[in-house]
């Protein structure tokens, strides 16, 4: 059987120059469900689809705040996340201690990246196993960042990670030129669209497993979570993927918790 | 480049041991990884330097002119690296620790000979135990100091580190040394080389991957405006430069030119 | 025998008994500065319609010896800002070379369009300073911060206590005495600053360092001056608002017309009395 010698820890490359233990790590990402993040000149969307373990479960947190002009999407590992995140309060935080300024937001970005790479050169550490969207408004504006495992970070007008991601991505390829000039609703709704696409065959977006946030120049970090995702599930009319289905009015009310 | 014999026989599976012929494959295999970045140059001219990348863009949706490639890490140093990118990152990060530690110790700036010493014996640490792997990078740093004047190093995975009047790296290192080979280096000035490095990289990128789109980013190193020393007539080769983004207007123009140049059939000689 | 490193060379303990090591102590508590040694006097600056004039005298006197008359004490920091520095001259200078300088190099190689100004830089003088004499360990400085931020003309003080406090018109050592009634008749609150023009505010700074150098025995009749002035305010997006600061600098600048005809007047000192 072929045994892959070159895969068992991040301080090996394999002869054609890969870390394998990184490009599993990325794997991980795939294993969540789906985060969509977008950029108009003046805000920054993130929309997530939240999963359940079972029925009677709840929902797993998917965006996180962390300061009132930034916050994460996460797809893969949970408790990494929360380890990044705490580590980027902490950056913002002593952003505004020290130079009573809110963290530019490619600052912070940059921040995890070097934590991230460090855990990809040392043996006895394994790379995280989570992707981010960082979204976030500074005196640069309004801005959207992709955080791997492997210590990359990239600047996006749009993306989406997670399971069945390339069919949201599909969805924003098409649609990115119109993000730039779009209004704050038109913003949210394409991220919403692009995420509706993302869905498994019979599934919908619900109030339960929707979440939305924006955030904008002067305009607070918003997290959109349970019946306040109302809102904008009625904006959207179609909840489900890809063949007429209920509107989100229908949605909104019958709390469905279906996986 | 190992032989496929050699590979699979266990010498290669650790960082920091030899093989019964006396190489060291985890470094052979970072150098690999470089091999695959996208090319990245330096060009030593006599009143300065250039740097310039060719940046692979992966999806129309990434924001133009973001996620740069080359870092200043003082006032008057740039890094340009070929390789994987977070490697790249760390390597720099230090390289800025390197050259605030000696303005702290000396109260100067580092000369870029220092600054190359210095990194190279970083990279060297990466090659020696087997608890950490070699940085997956090639760094081209380039900068001006007071005695040296213009410097360029390129500094490889291995802790190796020359200086160069021409230096190149990445996937497209070949066909972009044969072009830099043609130029009297470092006889010409920035200005020049800002053209022949725009050229140089697309040449580079038609040779090695001319299905992907790219970005172009350059940058320079050259006296600051105003300086004693630039002030002298005609402008002395020696002081403490400036490294900075080339103005868009000059990219531009510089781009032009290499477009041109590429439908003309490539390979001509540099005009002017 | 004890053949361990530290007993080498000791007088055996089976012999001697055992040594009494509480002869051995030679620290004494932390010692800190207590006081300056080479200082610096007053900094003065006033806010202005469209900027902010501050000025400092060339002088680090040693005690009461004028030991150095060529000293920089305004400095500036970034694009933005200019810090000027009363108390320690040593002090001083390790703010700047230390902290400052490689601060502003951090900030600038980053490329990514932030830059700290005249706020920024105050915040983080101002919890240098506090950090410090939490440690009793203070920088024994006085500073004034002047600049240019968000589209107005910015000015605030930080002392060695970590104290802080921002005012249309401020100056540090004798001239918070001296000079700073002086200033507030030209510009009692910050709804005046509107009102006051470059040249007015200028003219006024410049009064200070001359009844300055009458009085403050630490002074000296060369100094500097800078002039931020600033126009708009940063925003952001395309074909969005720039602002334009610009720092204008008048160095060794020798006080003109003193007139020492007051001197006569003055009574109480030395032998003569009445």
């Amino acid at each position: 059987m072929f045994r892959n010698n070159y895969d068992n820890d991040s301080v090996t490359f394999s002869p054609q120059g890969r870390i394998f233990q990184v490009e599993y790590a990325l794997e991980a990402i795939k294993q969540g469900s789906v985060a969509v993040g977008l950029v108009s000149k003046t805000h920054a969307v993130l929309v997530a689809l939240k999963r359940n373990a079972e029925e009677l479960g709840s929902y797993q947190k998917k965006i996180i705040g962390i300061d009132t002009h930034l916050g994460v999407a996460l797809a893969g590992l949970a408790p990494d996340a929360r380890v990044l995140s705490n580590f980027m309060r902490q950056q913002s935080m002593s952003s505004r201690l020290l130079y009573n300024r809110p963290v530019p937001i490619s600052r912070v970005v940059n921040a995890i990246a070097d934590k991230a790479q460090v855990n990809t050169q040392h043996y006895g550490r394994r790379p995280y196993g989570v992707g981010l969207l960082v979204a976030g408004v500074d005196e640069t504006g309004p801005h959207l960042w992709e955080f791997q495992p492997s210590g990359m970070v990239l600047e996006y007008k749009g993306a989406a990670i997670g399971a069945r991601s390339q069919s949201a991505r599909t969805y924003l390829e098409r649609a990115f030129e119109e993000f730039v000039d779009s209004s704050r609703e038109e913003l949210v709704l394409h991220g919403l669209k692009a995420l509706r696409d993302s869905l498994a065959q019979d599934k919908e977006l619900t109030t339960a497993n929707t979440t939305v946030s924006v955030v904008g120049i002067g305009e607070n970090f918003k997290l959109y979570d349970g019946d306040e995702v109302g809102e904008w599930l009625e904006k959207l009319g179609n909840v489900q993927s890809s063949r007429g289905g209920r509107t989100g009015e229908e949605a909104a009310e019958s709390m469905d918790t279906s996986e | 480049m190992p032989s496929s014999t050699s590979i699979g026989t266990g010498y290669d599976l650790s960082n920091s041991v030899f093989s019964p012929d006396g190489r060291n494959f985890q470094v052979e295999y970072a150098t690999k990884a470089v091999e695959n970045g996208g090319t990245a140059i330096g060009i030593r001219c006599k009143d300065g330097v250039v740097l310039a990348v060719e940046k692979l863009i992966g999806s129309k949706l990434l924001v133009p002119g973001s996620n740069k490639r080359i870092a200043s890490v003082d006032n008057h140093i740039g890094i340009a690296c070929s390789g994987l990118v977070p490697d790249a990152r760390h390597f720099t990060s230090r390289a800025r620790s390197e050259a605030s530690n000696w303005r702290k110790l000396y109260r100067s700036p580092i000369p870029i000979s220092s600054m190359a010493d210095a990194m190279g014996g970083y990279a060297q640490a990466y090659t020696l135990y087997s608890s950490v792997r070699p940085f997956g990078v090639t760094a081209i740093i380039g900068g001006m100091d007071e005695a040296g004047g213009p410097g360029l190093w390129m500094v490889e995975p291995s802790g190796v580190g020359w200086g160069y009047f021409g230096a190149a790296t990445g996937r497209g290192r070949q066909a972009a040394k044969a072009e830099l080979e043609k130029l009297p280096l470092p006889n010409i000035t920035v200005e020049e080389a800002v053209k022949q490095a725009a050229r140089i990289i697309y040449f580079a990128h038609d040779d090695n991957s001319k299905d992907k789109d790219f970005e172009l980013e350059m940058t320079w190193v050259r006296l600051e405006k105003g300086s004693a020393e630039e002030l002298e007539e005609g402008g002395a080769t020696k002081g403490w430069g400036k490294h900075e983004e080339v103005p868009k207007e000059l990219v531009a123009e510089a781009e032009r030119l290499a477009k041109e140049s590429m439908e003309g059939g490539g390979d001509e000689e540099m005009e002017e | 025998m004890n053949h361990f490193p530290e007993a080498w060379g000791r007088p055996r303990n089976d012999v001697y008994g055992a040594y009494d090591a509480s002869h051995l102590q030679s620290s004494m508590p932390n010692q800190h500065t207590q006081s300056p040694i080479v200082t610096g006097t007053s900094v003065v600056a006033l806010k202005f319609n469209g900027g902010v004039v501050i000025a400092a005298d060339n002088l680090a006197s040693y005690g009461s010896l004028a030991r150095f008359t060529d000293i920089e004490r305004l400095k500036q920091v970034g694009t933005h800002t200019v810090v000027g520095a009363g108390g320690d001259i040593s002090d001083m200078q390790y703010l700047h070379e230390k902290l400052l300088d490689p601060l502003i190099i951090k900030e600038e190689y980053q490329n990514d369009g932030h830059h700290l100004r005249a706020s920024h830089i105050y915040r983080y003088l101002s919890r240098v300073l506090y950090q410090r004499r939490c440690k009793f360990n203070p920088l024994w400085n006085t500073l004034l911060v002047a600049g240019w931020d968000e589209g107005k003309s910015f000015l605030a003080s930080a002392d060695l206590l970590g104290t802080t406090f921002a005012a249309p018109a401020l100056a540090t050592g004798f001239g918070a005495h001296l000079a700073v009634p002086l200033l507030r008749r030209v510009c009692p609150d910050e709804a005046a600053v509107e009102n006051i023009t470059r040249e007015q505010a200028i003219a006024a700074v410049e009064e200070c360092m001359k009844v300055l150098f009458y009085r403050d025995a630490r002074s000296l009749n060369k100094y500097s001056l800078a002039i931020i002035t600033g126009e708009g305010v940063e925003s952001v997006g395309e074909g969005a608002a720039k602002e334009k600061v610009t720092i204008e600098w008048k160095k060794d600048v020798e006080l003109q017309n003193q007139s020492w005809k007051f001197a006569e007047g003055i009574r109480g000192y030395g032998a003569q009395v009445v």
